[in-house]
This record gives structure tokens, sequence and C-alpha cells, in this order.
């Protein structure tokens, strides 16, 4: 049937038939299930054997910097909710926690503690999906199956908590909106209590699965020097031999009072990777454990405050705006023209699921920032997709993306 | 007349500021209270001129000379135990000073030490590229000169990588309204229909709070809502908000609420 | 001949169903609904979701297909830029008719909360859509209404008027 007109033409860009050398030029994606989101790849092949690979980004580029310019602090933090929409929390505390350290404000103790929950929980749904869409791109689909149930428990916890099962916006700068639900700790505990044979069913399934050692083990090795240069961090970058992880290294929040391992492995390869997001799990459910004791011992305290109190920057609970004429005078101020942090510079790591996730803000005294950049880890993990790919096989490649576990709205931005 | 807006930064600007409003500032500190930070100081103005220091919010800042960044990072890298290039990019002084203030955010895993190097450039000149000392960089300096225009000498493949090849301006200068220019609004129905569909797909509508006096006539009905340019009589035919037809559906098995059971707990 | 008293036009009278071939071509269409992965950003996960265990899309018939020459819906989840808009259109134009386009979420209606110059500003400017789903991210709830919704218009249709083409212009 005829179709409609329009001027596109075959798309060969940068790509020659007839060539002497014998190389075939493959076009991966943008829309390829199995890419994670838009990547597009340009592989060159020898036979089946990748001689060059040229990974295109951008399809996801939503303007994410250019809109912070024009937003105010308070007003950008859905959209970092659409950076890493797997674990969006952490991308909100991310954000949070930068602004709270320009204009120097301390979060008080309960709130803290249930960040840490939202946290850890985001990571756990994380990894999750990690393992689901892996296992599925390899051909476990039971496995894919499996986890998905799983995360969509920790979604039932998360959407008691705000709401919404994807896009959370659940932290806000100076504290938490929220006290936890009533039966947030119950349900919490009865899904970790289970966590442990869910993830050995996994184990079961697939750590001696010859199918899945054959495209896990000895592929996509990546070097120490290699990582580093490429500036990976995370799991990608615990994998190949280096333990760094910011919560232990340079703690935020209350990480340095919970109990925890920093897992890591010096193979490099996708199997390496994969053992260390189910290691991480398990020391997620651990700091998840112990985090609902310093819950228990917060409410025995009757420490109740969830916002900080610093009345040039954070409004007041809601008691005081609808009570006191000052409360609701400086409320409609920060609403309307936004907090005006101090004159500086800030850049603030932390460790989201995926790796380092930095925020930096260039503020001017103004309601907005004059400047924000977002280092997110994904960006240089499909970067090394550059050096990674070549001399591996085509079937090679989708376990490879597989493991870097990019998230393109993170990417792009 | 009509109000002057400057063109050199479109922009959100605070609509009201206090005449004797002065912006706090983010503490600094000198770089001696630090002892790590210090060493490494002295190693990096042995070699190179070094314009300013100081430590803000736990990290070192320091503002060099544009054209000694290679060398500086390769000190860092080899001698300062400086293992990764965390992040680069550009802020925009255009408006200014016609500067632009270039930064590079450097990890330390051993020492646990974040520093931060900057230097400024003019308009219309390049940095040079450390694509060679950290891979990192090399996407990080094609995103500058996507976002920015500038450009990095010696650089392997200095092309757009988050934008279009054929994309025109670039999207973080201070001159780029966020909603981007004619091109960018047109972009894609004159790249997949022609020029001359412009005026049968119409322009963007991008008033977030525009609210159409017809749609919300005719949506607003639920359940009784009318298609498109059709009158509204008053008397349309309920549009049933079911999953199935009412006289049910050939072959398949009619829904009854009835024989639906509800799930109490989740994680039964 | 035998006088039998079999009625031959009701349930049980013999394995024979008597229908016209608009219902059986509307039964077919609308029960195996083959969608495009066309996961773009967010609302793709949800999508993902619908398909996964709680929510399990299959029972509708709607199965994820990997290639638009397989597949008659093309649920369009996530923000769609600037940069990506040829080839949604290439792959709309790939995909064999009868075709029908659900527009999930907020960025694929309308651009959303992204009012940037990267977006496309709704994927109606480059696709026709059939059906739009609000939210953001619309849960997998609205999407498997939203695709019953769908299975009710095909049934609407004549069989043959769903083969006339879609056009924007
Ligand atoms: S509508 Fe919301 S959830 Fe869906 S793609 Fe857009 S931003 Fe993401």
């Amino acid at each position: 049937m005829a179709q409609v007109k329009n001027r596109l033409r075959p798309f060969f860009e940068n790509i020659t038939f007839d060539r002497e050398d014998n190389e075939l030029v493959l076009n991966f994606g943008p829309q390829h299930p199995s890419s994670h989101g838009q990547l597009r790849l340009m592989l060159h092949l020898q036979q089946e054997q990748i001689v060059k690979a040229h990974p295109d980004i951008g399809y996801l580029h939503r303007g994410m910097e250019k809109m912070a310019e024009n937003m105010i602090y308070n007003e950008f933090m859905p959209t970092t909710d659409r950076m890493d929409y797997i674990a969006s929390s952490s991308n909100n505390y991310g954000f949070a926690l930068a602004v709270e350290r320009l204009i120097g404000v301390e979060v008080p103790r309960r709130a803290k503690v249930i960040r840490m929950m939202l946290l850890e929980i985001n990571r756990l749904m994380s990894h999750l999906f990690w393992l689901a869409t892996t296992a599925l791109d390899i051909g476990a689909m039971t496995v894919f199956l499996f986890a998905f149930r799983e995360r969509e428990y920790l979604m039932d916890i998360i959407e008691g908590y705000c709401g919404a099962r994807l896009t959370h916006a659940a932290i806000r700068i100076g504290g938490v909106p929220l006290d936890i639900q009533d039966t947030f700790i119950s349900q919490l505990k009865t899904f970790l209590d289970k966590l442990p044979q869910n993830i050995k069913d996994y184990e079961d399934l697939l750590d001696s699965n010859r199918i899945w050692l054959m495209r896990m083990e000895e592929v996509g090795v990546i070097s120490t020097e290699m990582a580093l240069s490429w500036g990976c961090t995370g799991p990608m970058l615990r994998a190949s031999g280096v333990a760094w992880d910011i919560r232990k290294e340079e703690p935020y929040e209350l990480y340095d009072e919970v109990e925890f391992n920093v897992p890591f492995s010096d193979k490099g390869d996708n199997f390496a990777r994969y053992r260390l997001y189910m290691e991480e799990m398990r020391e997620s459910a651990k700091i998840l454990y112990q985090t609902i004791d310093m819950y228990a011992k917060c409410v025995k305290d009757a420490e109740t405050e969830l916002m900080a109190h610093a009345p040039k920057y954070i409004s007041a609970p809601k008691l005081d705006i609808m009570t006191q004429n000052y409360s609701l005078m400086q409320h409609f101020v920060l609403v309307t023209q936004g907090m005006r942090p101090p004159v500086g510079e800030v850049y603030v790591p932390t460790e989201s699921p995926k790796g380092e996730l930095g925020f930096y803000i260039n503020s001017q005294g103004g309601p907005y920032p004059y400047r924000l950049k977002l280092r997110a880890p994904s960006f240089w993990h499909t970067g090394i997709l550059t050096d990674l790919l070549p001399g591996h096989y085509i079937p090679d490649v989708v376990s490879i993306i597989g493991t870097t576990n990019i998230v393109f709205g993170e990417v792009d931005r | 007349m009509r109000a002057y807006t400057p063109k050199d930064d479109v922009q959100a600007k605070a609509y009201y500021t206090d005449r004797y409003y002065v912006a706090p500032q983010v503490p600094k500190s000198e770089v001696e209270t630090d002892e790590v930070f210090a060493a490494d100081l002295a190693a990096i103005k042995a070699r190179f001129e070094v314009k300013e220091a100081y430590i803000q919010v736990e990290q070192m800042v320091i503002f060099i000379n544009p054209h000694d960044i290679y060398g500086v990072l390769e000190l860092m890298r080899d001698e300062l135990a400086y293992t990764q290039l965390s992040e680069m990019s550009a802020i925009d002084w255009l408006a200014k000073d016609n500067t632009f203030e270039i930064f590079y955010q450097m990890l330390s895993m051993t020492k646990r030490k974040r520093i931060r190097v900057k230097f400024f450039i003019n308009n219309g000149e390049a940095v040079d590229s450390v694509e060679k000392l950290f891979r990192s960089a090399d996407w990080s300096e094609r995103e500058m000169f996507d976002m920015f225009g500038i450009e990095a000498n010696n650089h392997p493949f200095m092309k757009r990588i988050l934008m279009p090849y054929d994309w025109q301006g670039h999207p973080l200068l201070k001159s780029y309204p966020l909603e981007g220019d004619e091109f960018a609004a047109w972009y894609e129905v004159d790249k997949i229909y022609g020029k001359e569909a412009r005026e049968a797909i119409g322009p963007e509508i991008r008033d977030t709070a525009r609210v159409d006096r017809y749609d919300s006539e005719r949506f607003a009905r639920l359940g009784f809502e009318v298609p498109k340019g059709t009158k509204i009589t008053g008397d349309e035919p309920r549009n049933s908000q079911e999953y199935q037809e009412e006289g049910g559906v050939f072959l398949i098995k009619k829904y009854t609420k009835e024989a639906s059971t509800i799930v109490d707990d989740p994680q039964r | 001949m035998a006088q039998h008293k079999v009625n031959y036009t009701q349930d049980g009278g013999l394995p024979v169903a008597l229908t016209s071939i608009d219902k059986i071509v509307n039964w077919g269409r609308s029960n195996s609904l083959w969608a495009l992965t066309y996961g773009l950003a967010c609302c793709g996960i949800e999508m993902m979701a619908s398909g996964a265990s709680r929510y399990d899309f299959d029972r509708y018939g709607t199965i994820f297909r990997a290639s638009p020459r397989q597949s008659d819906l093309m649920i369009v989840a996530g923000t769609l830029t600037k940069k990506h808009a040829e080839f949604i259109k290439r792959l709309y134009d790939q995909m064999t008719e009868p075709r029908w386009v659900i527009s999930m979420g907020s960025c694929a209606n309308t651009g959303g909360m992204f009012n940037t110059y990267a977006t496309v500003q709704g994927v109606d400017r480059i696709i026709p859509v059939d059906l739009y789903l609000p939210g953001c991210a619309p849960r997998p709830e609205t999407l498997q209404y939203g695709v019953m919704l769908l299975q009710k218009k095909i049934r609407a249709n004549k069989a043959g008027n769903a083969q006339k083409p879609k056009r924007l212009m």
C-alpha cells in the first residue's frame, strides 16, 4: 500500500558498500529490544567479529541541564526523577544533598533514616530490574518473570509511601515530606525475609546454567586501567578490582553508622558484574534491616522532625504554615520566588545503583542555578563500549550492554 | 515602548530582587587547613602557575592557565594519584566578560580527595584535549562542543554527541532559549515531511497553561464526549466506559465484576 | 433424509460457529494485537512491567515483538526527541496494515514536562495516534484499559474499513 509521502531517504550514513576489506557495517538500534533504551551502535564487522564500534547517543536528550537553569531549585526535583528512572529516589537524593551542602543545612535524623530506607529500596529495585532485563536479553525468561515479581512488591511499598510507582519525587530539599506509613515496616520485613530465598532462586537458575556461563564468563573483560580511565564507577569499577564505594569512602547520610561490606572482584568480566549485583542486593538487605532498627529507635526517642529548620531556604511544616502568619508569608515567598542559595559552587557525589551520581551546582545567588551539571554514571559506561566491544563477537554485544546497566534517561539527560 | 530584553542571556530571571540584597557566600577556607591538599598544591605550584586556590565544601579548587591543562592533569594523574576524571564541562560567562569557564573534576581514590581544576578561555578559543590522559574526556569534550561550541585541539573525533549532526546552535549557551529557536521548532517536520508541510501540521503548542474552551467542553463530558469539530446538541448517546460492549462479545467470555477476586495482600 | 432436531445456529449444536466475516476478522485482530517494543523512556519501564509477571499482558493476546513487520500495534511509551523523530516515522511506515498507535504518557501525548528544544511536542505531529493514555508514567492498569478500549474500537469497525490507511496529512 502506498505510504504517506515523506522525505526520508534510506539511512546509510557513514556506510559504504563494496568495500575492499570485506568489512560489514551493522547498525544496531536506536530501537533495538536489547539496547536498554535508545542506544545506537555502528558496528564494523569482519565476519562475526567486531573491529570497530561507534556508540551513538542522544536519542533521549531532553535538555535537563537547560531546564535546570530555568527552574527554581524545588521545581527541578521532579525532573531528576526522569534521569535514572529505574531508581528515581536516588536521583532526588543526589540533587537534594547537593543543594543542602550548598546552603549548609543539616537534615533531622528521622528524615535521614527514611531517606536511607528509600535509597536502599531503590537500589534493590534497580538491581532486580537489571537482573530481569539482562536475563531476558540472554534468553532466561523465567528469571525475568521472577525478578519482576519481587520488584512489584517493592513498588507497592514505595507506592504506599509516595503514591507513585516509578517517578517518586519522594525526597525534598531539607528532608522528606512525610513519615512512612504504618504498613511500611511490616511490608518491608516480609519482603526482606523472603529475599534471601529469592536471590537463591535466581542463582540456582543462573549460576551453573551452561548458556549463562558461556555468555558471561570471560566476556567483556574491563581492566582496572581502562575502568579508571573511562571514569567507570559503581559495580563496573568494583568488578574491575577497585573496591570503591562512595557510601563507604565518603559517607553521607548515616552510612557510617551501618554495617555493610563492599563486594568487589578482580575478574572484570560480565560474570563478575553479575555476581556483584547479586551480592549488593544482599548487602542492601542488610542495611535495610539496620535502618528498621534505627527507625524504631527514632520513634522511641520521639524524634519527630522531618524537615530541616532553615527559614531562609526551607518552608516550615504544614501545621505552622496553616496557623502562623510569618510561616505562611515565608512559604509564599519560597514557592513563588524560590530559595536563593549563597554564591558558590559545589560538586556532590553519591553512590546511585549505577555508580557515582554527581551534581555540580554553580549558584550566583539567584533563585535559578547558574549552571547545573549532571554527572551520570551511565554516560561513561556507554562510552566504554567504544573500547570494549572490538574483538568481541556479535552475540557478546547483547550481554555486554546488559551488564553495563545503562539507562538512557541518564546517559542523554 | 517595548521592554528591552537582553539577547545574550535569555534564561529565566528572578522577577523581583531587593535592591539592597547582598547574596551571602558559600564559605571558602585556606588550602593550608588541609595537609593533603596543601601538599598537592605545592607539587602543582612547583611546575605550573596557579592563579588562585581555595577549599570550598571539602574540595579544593585551583585556577590555572589554559595552556597548562594537559601538563597539570598529567602531573596529577601520574604523581599525585588523581586517577579519575569524574566530570568536565564549561560555564557560559559570555554575557559578563565574553569568556567560558572550564572545569575538570578530579578524584583520587587512595587519598579520598577531590580537586576541581579550572581556567578561563575567551569566546572562540579552543581547549587542549586531555583525551590521551583520560579516555572519559573523549565524550565529555564532545559533549562540551555540542553544548557550548568549544572545540578541543587534538581530539580524534570532534563531532556533536547528543544533538543530531545537522543541528544548528549550541543549546547550553545562555543566548539559546529553553524552547529552542525557529530551526529547533520545525526540525522534525522539515526533516520528515519537508518545509511545505509546516502549514498542514501547524506550530508546536508549548503553552502548558493553555485551555481550549471547546476541548474542555467536549472532553469534560465524561461518557458523552463528541469528536472534534462536531456540534454539541445535548442528547448524545452515552459512550460506554465498560471494557466490553453491552451485548457481549463474539467468542469472548463475558466479564462480570462478581466473578473476580480482589487480592488484599499482594505479598501473599 | 433424517429429521434431526439439532439447532445448528445455537451453541453446542455442532462444532460450527456461524458468523459474519466482520466479526471473525475483528475477533482475530483485536485479540492478537502484537505490539512493537517501543519503550523510549520511563514509560517504557511501565510497559515492560505490564508485560511481566503481575500484570501479564499475554492474556490479552498482546505479545511484544521486536520487528515492525510482525506487529500491528505501536505503543509509543516515552519521550520522543527530535533526534529520534525520523526513526519513529520509518518504523511506522514499515508496520503492516491495519496498524494502530497508542501514545502512552504525557511526553508522547504533548511533550509533557519537557518543554524544551529537544523534545517533539506530541507524537501526533509525526504519526497518527488512535489512543492517548494520560499519566506520567501511566500505571500498567491504564495501559491495559487502553488496550481493551482499542479492542473495542477495532470491534466497532467494519473489517474492510480498518484497512483504510490513516494519514496524518
Ligand atoms: S510521561 Fe513521564 S514517565 Fe513517561 S516518558 Fe514522559 S517523563 Fe517519563
